[in-house]
């Protein structure tokens, strides 16, 4: 971190780090962001050229996006896969040969992925997408399947964008062409948010989203932490938990540039999601168990004190790890056998403390997979990651 | 502390072992016998090693094993590993321990010796008080390794490239690097304890139509990563090809080859030693073939000069074999050896020089990519398809090299996909490769694979 300002623009504080030192500043909302920044830190902006600052942004809360494949096991995975390393969140995917049956999203969709076959493959689409798409609110649509169904989807959808398909024809995935278009459109949607806007009056970098920028930070951290691979980094947050984690920890036939993938849980979070939250721990069959040992009532879930919000932090451990261990089908399973580390960033590394988080997940641990004992435990409490790979020294080639 | 005993420290702080004592293993390592590194033998011995391959889940076997194999007068004993293990799976590796030492059944086809632990592997390696070598197949060894090196076993196979391409699906390769850097560093520094440890590389590969050239470039590149991270007693290996002039050409290859790059790359002072594996092809059913294709590769090893033969038995058709197949095994091919001496030494300018021009093709590609570290080039040029195995199962190959024997049985290459070798290399190649009318190369390579049968 030698002669570089990083500043990270969260919902509800912004962190800035220069020459090893990270200040965390809490959001005045009656301002916006670039006048509250300036506000705190203008002296400090000051003394860096614009091409020395560099900045990442999860403020905006992100793009959404609807997938449509044709298979679970190819197209789906590979566009997953994808959107969620270029810091997408994902509002639903549809199979194609069931698209009939499969309800509409109700809420604006930044962007829609079409993906379905190998280059060599005909007549994949019909007009069964057609009359999905009409009911669908959307604002960008892009093709990454078989180059053969590109005339068709080009005449009947306006302004489709179609880019290389994701699987190549050995089968294998190519993310290239998707992942920079997503990313860029990421930063169009910045572009489109007058608070973030005006960041380019500060930077000549391009602003990314923040889970992007954690995902790039990995291969780095066991530099500046005691952190062994195969590791996660789980990112628990006031609306989402993001869990990035070593490749070598899911058995499946992806080949990315990355060591480490993304997976986003969009309703585990502690503030804005606590509803959610609530209701998945309340559906758990371990949770009284949890809860008991955690030495709290069932009560403690609809109350509002310091106490409720760490026992909230807590189960939200536990269950996102729980969604990810083989006891929990779900798009990733995770090999949580031969983790050997595991590290805490976001909200939650300001309010528990390392024994509560060993705490839980030694629980967690004894529980379901019937260990005597936890992979290291690391709290990011500097909130530092992000810094290890917003300025690019991570991308290697 | 450095950051290599930190995450030492996090490695070993596994759910299956024993309270991990660093201090202890390093006193043990520092007054451990010569006789057990392999390093000491290589340069003690005035024959070729015989080394076989086995492992039983149980110690008991193991140990009996051992005894079969002394009293056949062996010189290395393995120590094979099995699958669980391989994986990282030590909680199913631990159930099926106990179902086999419950009901006197091998429910696992190697030693999972993570479960069973330093402490007690090391009494029976101490008492046997010869090499042992570790024969795995992991892409993550990291604790494999660690319990292998305080058990007493200082000779470690495999490699990031050579246990993972022809061993596994979809490891993430970067990874395999990074975890097998951590195996080298580990073996450097208990090297500077006592005799140094030994790495030994698997050049077998998927053991089907290897060309040399790829077996000899990912054998050099094995042993440069190997040493650059400090490990100074190294050896290459390849395995029969079915030609005995091929065998004997790429000896001499590697064994040129290795010194040069080895000194090229500042490694003047690491011992470098061959490793010669039998056929390690589909074996006949008939076992007296069988003894004459094992005999046969007890010849080829002598006339290569091999530091170290690899043996098989005449049961290999059939499965793990019995400790009293193994033992005769190891034997025979010590008797076969006893009538080998003094061989007059064989080449062949025009093989040989068409074959050092490939590995140095394919290794200048591989150097001249843009990467800043040895292992992201050789990774970024498998990725590229610049080496590329044939048969591997792992997706990050390339799969584009076809080969096929020419009339002498030589491997050749028919299908270069993105091999970065001359055109000259190539044509070289093509023109020794006779195809009869109208036969189809897919017949023809299932015949070469089936070439021992």
């Amino acid at each position: 971190m030698s002669s570089k300002l990083m500043i990270d623009i969260g919902s509800t504080y912004f962190k800035v780090a220069q020459e090893g030192e990270i200040e965390q500043y809490f959001r005045d909302f009656n301002k916006n962001i670039f006048d509250d920044l300036s506000s705190k830190c203008a002296s400090l902006i000051e003394q860096y050229s614009e091409e020395n600052i560099h900045i990442c942004s999860s403020a905006n809360g992100g793009l959404s996006t609807l997938i449509i494949g044709l298979t679970n096991s190819f197209s789906l995975k590979y566009a997953i896969n994808i959107a969620f390393n270029s810091g997408i969140n994902i509002i639903d995917t549809v199979l194609y040969p069931k698209i009939e049956q499969e309800p509409v999203p109700t809420e604006m969709i930044d962007v829609v992925i079409i993906v379905g076959g190998i280059d060599s493959v005909e007549n994949v689409f019909d007009e069964k997408l057609l009359d999905y798409l009409d009911r669908v609110n959307y604002q960008n649509i892009v093709y990454v399947g078989t180059k053969k169904s590109t005339p068709f989807l080009q005449e009947n959808i306006e302004n489709i964008v179609v880019l290389e398909n994701v699987i190549s024809d050995k089968l294998k995935i190519q993310e290239e062409a998707l992942k920079t278009y997503l990313t860029d459109l990421y930063q169009a949607d910045i572009m489109g948010k007058e608070d973030i806007k005006q960041l380019y009056g500060i930077t000549t970098n391009q602003i990314f989203s923040t889970p992007y920028i954690v995902n790039r930070s990995l291969s780095e951290i066991s530099e500046h932490m005691d952190v062994a691979d195969p590791f996660i980094v789980v990112d628990i947050g006031g609306a989402t938990t993001d869990i990035h984690y070593s490749r070598d920890l899911v058995n499946d036939n992806i080949l990315t540039d990355s060591g480490y993938d993304r997976l986003v849980f969009k309703k585990l979070g502690v503030f804005k999601s606590r509803e959610s939250l609530v209701h998945t721990a309340k559906n758990n069959e371990f949770v009284f168990e949890l809860l008991e040992h955690l030495n709290v009532t069932e009560n403690i879930l609809e109350e509002y004190s310091e106490k409720a919000t760490r026992t909230l932090m807590q189960l939200a451990i536990f269950l996102v790890l729980y969604k990810v261990s083989k006891h929990h089908a779900s798009y990733i399973e995770l090999n949580l056998e031969i983790l050997n580390s595991i590290v805490l960033t976001g909200g939650i590394t300001k309010v528990l403390t390392q024994e509560e988080v060993d705490d839980i997940i030694l629980f967690f641990y004894k529980k379901i997979l019937h260990f005597h004992h936890a992979p290291k435990i690391l709290l990011d409490q500097n909130y530092e990651i992000w810094t290890y790979g917003i300025t690019g020294s991570s991308l290697k080639e | 502390m450095s950051l290599l005993q930190r995450e030492r420290e996090i490695i070993v702080n596994n759910e299956y072992i024993d309270r991990f004592d660093f201090e202890e293993v390093e006193e043990f390592i520092r007054g451990a016998s010569k006789n057990l590194f392999i390093s000491h033998k290589f340069k003690t011995a005035d024959h070729m090693l015989v080394q076989p391959r086995g492992g039983f889940p149980t110690y008991d076997k193991v140990f009996q094993l051992y005894k079969e194999f002394k009293e056949a007068n062996v010189d290395v004993l393995p120590l094979t590993i099995d699958s669980n293990t391989r994986l990282n799976d030590y909680a199913s590796a631990k159930k099926m321990l106990a179902l086999s030492e419950e009901n006197d059944v091998d429910m696992l086809n190697g030693y999972p010796l993570v479960n069973h632990g330093y402490r007690t592997t090391r009494k029976m390696i101490t008492h046997y008080d010869t090499p042992v070598s570790l024969r795995h197949g992991t892409p993550d060894a990291r604790l494999l390794v660690e319990t292998a090196l305080a058990s007493g076993i200082f000779e470690i196979e495999g490699g990031p490239i050579t246990y993972l391409l022809p061993y596994s699906k979809n490891f993430p390769m970067d990874k395999a690097f990074l975890y097998w850097k951590y195996v080298e560093r580990v073996c450097a520094k208990y090297s500077e304890l006592n005799e140094p440890i030994n790495r030994e590389s698997f050049g077998p590969l998927s053991a089907t139509l290897q060309p040399p050239a790829i077996v000899i470039v990912i054998q050099l590149l094995e042993m440069l990563l190997s040493l650059e991270e400090g490990v100074k007693s190294f050896s290459v290996s390849f395995s029969q090809t079915g030609s005995m002039l091929q065998d004997i050409v790429s000896s001499n290859v590697i064994k040129k080859l290795a010194r040069k790059y080895a000194d090229r790359f500042g490694h003047e002072d690491a011992t470098i030693n061959l490793v010669y594996h039998q056929w390690m092809g589909a074996f006949p059913r008939n076992k007296e073939y069988s003894d004459s294709l094992i005999n046969t590769s007890t010849v080829i090893a002598a006339m290569v000069g091999a530091d170290k033969i690899i043996t098989k038995t005449r049961n290999e058709a059939f499965g793990i074999p019995t400790k009293e197949a193994n033992a005769m095994a190891v034997a025979n091919v010590k008797y076969t050896l006893g009538m080998l001496k003094g061989l007059p030494t064989v080449g062949d300018e025009e093989e040989e020089e068409n074959l050092t021009n490939e590995v140095d093709e394919i290794l200048e590609a591989v150097f001249n990519d843009g990467a800043d570290t040895l292992w992201r080039k050789v990774f970024n040029s498998i990725k590229k398809g610049y080496i590329d195995i044939p048969f591997s199962p792992h997706i990050i190959n390339a799969n584009e090299v076809i080969t096929i024997r020419d009339p002498q049985s030589n491997i050749r290459i028919l299908k270069k996909g993105k091999l970065p070798i001359s055109e000259k290399s190539f044509a070289y190649e093509r023109s020794k490769i006779k195809l009869a009318e109208g036969e189809r190369v897919v017949d023809k390579i299932i015949q070469d694979i089936g070439i021992m049968l």
